[in-house]
């Protein structure tokens, strides 16, 4: 970590305006594509204010389409404005543009693969006080699951605006992943070279890799700066695209570290871990850990109590280190 | 009317005729299929396609042509029809339904030349054809956009979803033609769940409606002419049809939603279909 994760006041206006919140940084993100592209569009779902679009609305009405409390619809329109030339970004809660509108995605957007990109504000536990109506945990298995859906859960603000605008180069649908309405941790550079597909080493180590998504890369540095102390090595790598995944920096990996922990705020069945597991299962088998959340709903809390209550922490990431290297 | 007029339904109702033989031509060649919703369709598919939509055969992609969205896709053998006729597709492809391979399954696949959307999940068609008529707003282009709805499918709740959008929007360039064959793959509509009063409800969701006999060539022509019903309404036509029309014993029955067709029932639909209804 150097002054760039914390002095505010010399970063770009997006950087600051974005107040380390992904779903802001997203939003952001919108009203700079569209000021690039004129096809790009936004599709709200009651979420202009969850995406911090009230001044992009103001400013462009005509390329703000509010869609309501209606997913389905949005993510039928979404489709139909695609296949006419635009570039429709629909704004949406990770729990319910994802599995209410779930057939409309599948159909509508992958399987006619059109350019739809889908951001999905408070994914994970976010919304750990809200109940299990309200979290998605699944999310990243269902998308992984699709054909032609590239997706994305950025580390932090700042990786949400590259990888926002990263997904001007798709030819087809992306889901990306984003935090709620709480400051994330900078884990990322400001002007951190993204790459869709591509992982982000964070840290060189070769006694054990600790491959991270979203919100559990930050514990995953602190399980590296831990356990250097003990004179361990951590690789840290930040897989910010679960789809494609980067097959190469995970085999490398594998080979160059021999173990291998998985961290994510996602269920352990399909998402990260999944992705990974089955990859080695096939070319590398490596031992592994999964961090993850177990198979069944979450209790209701505080999102870090919750996170602690799951062992979506370091202290896990660490233990399954330590496993693995016993 | 004058002489021209009547040449032109004339010649409609020789289209019509002739999806509806292609129809039962491409469920005989795949052993089965949903002659009931594709027959039921094929006046207003014919008067789309060979009278309303503005579309280039030898250019289906251009980007200024008039969208149509079937939306009720497993009546997709219909599609195909009036696709190969207008020649969007070669005719040989009515030959390969359900093949191993083949762009023309069961239901409509985006890849095949003249498809707007892939579509047979029921309920979706609507909320596609809203974005398109909203892309074209927004990119102040004259083409329309057309959606084909089932009766069956109005049951999905994405439609009434789809219903209060477009009326937000004042889609004027949108029109829904619903071919209301009053039977769906289980029995009749009205007592599976029910849709009446559906005119009403339309209009009450914010729609310009209008109520034709669907196949009734005329008048399907001269409401599609009307078109938009409305200047700042989305326009819903709501098309009275016959589940399986022009084959008398696949009229009106769930039975003949999707059924199989061997040589014999293929004969007989045949026999049928010489001279048209």
């Amino acid at each position: 970590m150097n002054d760039e994760h914390t002095n505010h006041g010399q970063n770009p206006e997006w950087e600051q305006l974005a107040q380390d919140q992904s779903r802001l940084a997203f939003g952001l993100a919108v009203g700079e594509l569209a000021r690039r592209d004129a096809s790009v569009v936004a599709i709200s779902a009651d979420t202009i204010d969850l995406f911090g679009l009230r001044g992009f609305l103001e400013a462009n009405p005509e390329r703000l389409i509010e869609a309501g409390i209606a997913e389905q619809s949005a993510m039928g329109m979404a489709s139909g404005l695609a296949t006419t030339g635009m570039r429709p970004i629909l704004c949406g809660y990770a729990p319910f543009i994802t599995t209410r509108s779930l057939e409309q995605l599948r159909n509508d957007v992958a399987y006619a693969n059109q350019r739809v990109v889908i951001g999905a504000a408070c994914g994970g536990i976010v919304l750990a006080m809200a109940g299990g109506t309200h979290h998605a945990v699944e999310d990243l298995a269902i998308m992984r699951a699709m054909p032609n859906m590239t997706v994305i859960v950025p580390a932090d603000a700042r990786q949400t605006w590259h990888a926002a605008l990263a997904t001007a180069q798709l030819d087809g649908p992306c889901y990306i992943r984003l935090g709620g309405k709480f400051a994330e941790p900078n884990v990322t550079a400001i002007a951190a070279d993204f790459q869709i597909g591509k992982a982000e080493q964070l840290r060189p180590g070769g006694d054990i890799t600790v491959i991270a998504t979203g919100c559990m890369v930050a514990p995953a540095l602190a399980t590296a700066a831990a356990l250097a102390g003990s004179g361990i090595g951590v690789r840290v790598l930040n897989m910010h695209t679960i789809k494609p995944l980067d097959r190469d920096a995970v085999l490398r990996a594998a080979a160059e570290t021999g173990a291998i922990v998985t961290a994510e705020e996602h269920r352990a069945s399909g998402g990260l871990g999944g992705a990974v597991a089955e990859l080695l299962a096939q070319e590398q088998p490596t031992p592994m850990r999964l961090v993850a959340l177990p198979d069944e709903f979450a209790i209701v809390g505080p999102t870090a109590k919750v996170r602690e209550h799951y062992g979506l922490s370091d202290a896990s990431i660490t233990k399954a280190c330590q496993a693995l290297l016993d | 009317m004058t002489s021209n007029y009547e040449a032109k339904i004339e010649e409609l109702r020789r289209q019509a005729l002739q999806i509806r033989r292609n129809v039962w031509r491409a469920l005989h060649g795949a052993g089965s299929g949903h002659m009931g919703g594709s027959c039921s369709a094929a006046d207003l598919l014919a008067a789309l396609y060979f009278g309303h939509l503005r579309v280039r055969r030898e250019q289906p992609d251009w980007p200024d042509r008039d969208r149509f969205v079937l939306s009720k896709g497993h009546a997709n053998a219909a599609l195909g029809a009036v696709l190969a006729q207008a020649g969007f597709i070669d005719d040989s492809v009515l030959d390969d339904f359900y093949g191993y391979q083949s762009s023309f399954g069961m239901h409509p696949d985006i890849k095949m030349p003249g498809v707007e959307m892939s579509t047979g999940g029921l309920g979706h068609g609507l909320s596609v054809a809203i974005g398109m008529a909203l892309g074209a707003r927004l990119q102040s282009k004259n083409f329309r956009t057309i959606v084909m709805l089932g009766d069956g499918e109005l049951q999905e709740g994405s439609n009434w979803e789809g219903a209060m959008a477009a009326a937000q929007f004042k889609l004027a360039n949108l029109t829904a033609i619903l071919d209301y064959n009053k039977v769906q793959q289980s029995g009749h509509v009205a007592q599976m769940l029910g849709l009446e009063p559906l005119a009403d409800k339309w209009a009450a969701f914010g729609w310009a409606v209008r109520e034709i006999d669907g196949h009734d060539m005329g008048a399907v022509v001269e409401a599609l002419d009307a078109l938009p019903l409305a200047t700042a309404k989305p326009s819903l036509l709501i098309a009275h049809t016959i589940k399986g029309k022009g084959v008398s014993f696949a009229e009106d029955s769930f039975l003949w939603h999707n059924n199989v067709v061997d040589d014999e029932v293929y004969a007989r639909a045949m026999a049928e279909l010489e001279t048209g209804a």
